[in-house]
């Protein structure tokens, strides 16, 4: 908190008005759910005031430039910063799109970074419960994340919950057809199960006779 | 004879009635359209006309400086006296009064940010003029720039860009259809005296939304209030055609008058575009009412004839507003961004229903 008001109070006097972002880090999130996987949009905007924190964090080796391989440094440790889970089980994102502004852009403020992300979601129930973290930067950042409406209609957004920075954000949403496991028979209501049984029973009982009256033949 | 002249004053009279009926909106922005280029010498013109179907110069705005994203196009520092006068002429066939005060007054405030006077009541407090790196100018009313994507026509497509900081008014003309989304308003300072007025360019953006939900009852109010901060517009520059989960509370939930209340927000934004467009757009809007979601974030007053420092969100299914102050170097009752977008329709593109 002290680092974030003494940013506050250098943005405030030494850029009194200016037309871009000052003293804040801004992480703006936007998750797309999928039956099979998440996606997901983070645009990060650092403030002139807190760039050269950032900057620092950013050019590894100090030599001024960001190359390639510190952009995609950065952008692990970005996604080590966040905790993805579904259900309660842990996600692993995996980078699908990395776009890295021109360091005078950054400079200024209103430079964005770009990171797309995806991660395969395990098959679960009807009602999912998605929980995702952002602890990148804490100190300096602001965070927004917000859930797109899916195309899919078996797809249907219930609650979104989130603490007062968005620095942790809960999706429920519900899933038309799901599985509630791998097991074949967990696909059917439970009502419908015990008919399955029976009649996958009966089905392997005639392939059991059928085959006992071709080795007699 | 008296009847030779019954005749002629039949048909004169006919003639005016074909020709006033001939005269609708979009033949007015047409006609105003074709004179501004007529103004413009050839290189002008190259300059200020693209491709209808050009993505990128569609999407080649902002609510930043255009010392930091650049615009293409002609700027106003770039217009003679007589073609700055067609460009306004444009304007002003294209907008509504209402719509043209609010231009006009974001502009201004721009100017003021240019002179070093950003802070309250235009007082000193700014540090405008040159770009960061020494660069071009980073505010003013010269640094605002008109674009025109297609041919300017009453029967095929074409818009009508014009913006800058704080601004991006992307217009698309179809027929008869006026389509102001996606557009960007937005002030800094947003509160400012010029020659012994006060002006608040979105002034009625931010009263409007207060005065909502101050009707609101005690249940109302805890579903429109999000628990968390939001910092800045969600869906600002570059994120057409997305839909994020609505939240708040829903205008079914509403009574009669806080619906009204609500409409009235909008028209804010719809009404900024000449009045038969924004007729249409209004009812479009008033039709999907109940499924229009309001939320607020941030605190729930405001310093007499002040802005607000809250963000507010109106949503319905052709519908996002955004309005978002923001904490740039102090008060942030004094900047704010604000988005108007139909996510389903976007530069105009969904075909006109038949």
């Amino acid at each position: 908190m002290t680092l974030r008001l003494a940013i506050a109070l250098l943005a405030v006097t030494a850029f009194p008005a200016c037309g871009h972002r000052l003293d804040e880090y801004l992480q703006n999130t936007l998750l797309s759910v999928e039956k099979t996987e998440l996606r997901a949009q983070m645009v990060l905007t650092p403030g002139v005031a807190v760039f050269p924190l950032l900057m620092a964090v950013i050019d590894s080796n100090g030599d001024g430039v960001i190359s390639e391989a510190e952009q995609r440094a950065y952008t692990a440790r970005v996604l080590h910063d966040l905790s993805l889970s579904i259900d309660g089980v842990r996600l692993s994102p995996a980078v699908t799109s990395l776009v890295f502004p021109a360091l005078a852009e950054m400079k200024e403020g209103s430079g964005e970074i770009k990171i797309e992300f995806r991660a395969a979601l395990p098959e679960g129930g009807g009602d999912r419960n998605l929980v995702f973290e952002n602890h990148h930067q804490d100190s300096i950042s602001a965070w927004q994340v917000n859930c797109l409406i899916s195309r899919d209609p078996d797809l249907q957004i219930r609650s979104q919950l989130r603490n007062y920075t968005q620095s942790v954000y809960q999706l429920r949403y519900t899933q038309a057809g799901a599985r509630a496991g791998n097991l074949f028979f967990a696909s059917f209501p439970a009502s419908q199960a015990l008919p399955g049984v029976v009649a996958l029973f009966l089905i392997a009982r005639l392939f059991f006779l059928i085959r006992q009256r071709l080795a007699r033949n | 004879m008296m009847k030779a002249r019954l005749v002629a004053a039949t048909v004169l009279i006919g003639l005016a009635v074909t020709g006033a009926s001939a005269q609708t909106p979009t033949t007015r922005i047409v006609s105003a359209a074709t004179s501004f280029l007529s103004k413009l010498d050839d290189n002008q013109r190259q300059r200020v006309q693209f491709a209808f179907n050009d993505e990128e110069q569609r999407k080649r705005w902002s609510n930043l400086p255009v010392s930091m994203v650049p615009r293409a196009g002609l700027s106003m520092k770039d217009l003679t006296p007589p073609q700055h006068a067609a460009l306004m002429a444009l304007l002003t066939a294209t907008l509504s009064p209402r719509g043209v005060e609010k231009v006009q007054q974001i502009m201004e405030g721009d100017e003021l940010l240019n002179a070093g006077q950003g802070g309250r009541g235009g007082g000193p407090g700014g540090r405008g003029g040159r770009g960061p790196g020494g660069g071009g100018l980073m505010f003013g009313k010269d640094l605002y720039f008109v674009s025109i994507l297609g041919t300017p026509s009453v029967k095929d497509p074409w818009m009508l860009q014009f913006g800058g900081h704080h601004l991006a008014l992307n217009i698309t003309i179809d027929g008869e259809r006026g389509i102001l989304t996606p557009t960007l308003t937005g002030a800094q300072p947003s509160l400012y005296t010029l020659n012994g007025k006060t002006y608040r360019p979105l002034g009625a953006e931010s009263d409007k939304g207060l005065a909502l939900l101050n009707a609101l009852d005690e249940n109302q109010r805890k579903q429109a209030i999000l628990g968390f901060r939001l910092a800045d517009l969600v869906l600002g520059p570059g994120q057409d055609g997305k839909t994020i989960q609505p939240e708040g509370l829903k205008a079914s939930a509403m009574n009669e008058k806080q619906r009204a209340m609500l409409l009235d927000i909008v028209s804010e934004w719809a009404g900024i575009l000449h009045e038969s467009a924004a007729a249409t757009r209004m009812a479009q809007i008033k039709g999907e009412i109940n499924d229009t979601w309001f939320a607020w974030s941030g605190p729930v007053t405001a310093a007499p004839s002040g802005n607000i420092a809250s963000y507010y969100r109106i949503q319905g299914p052709h519908l996002v507003i955004e309005y978002a102050p923001q904490t740039m170097g102090g008060d942030a009752s004094l900047h704010v961004h604000t988005m108007y977008r139909d996510p389903t329709n976007d530069y105009g593109r969904k075909p006109a229903a038949k």
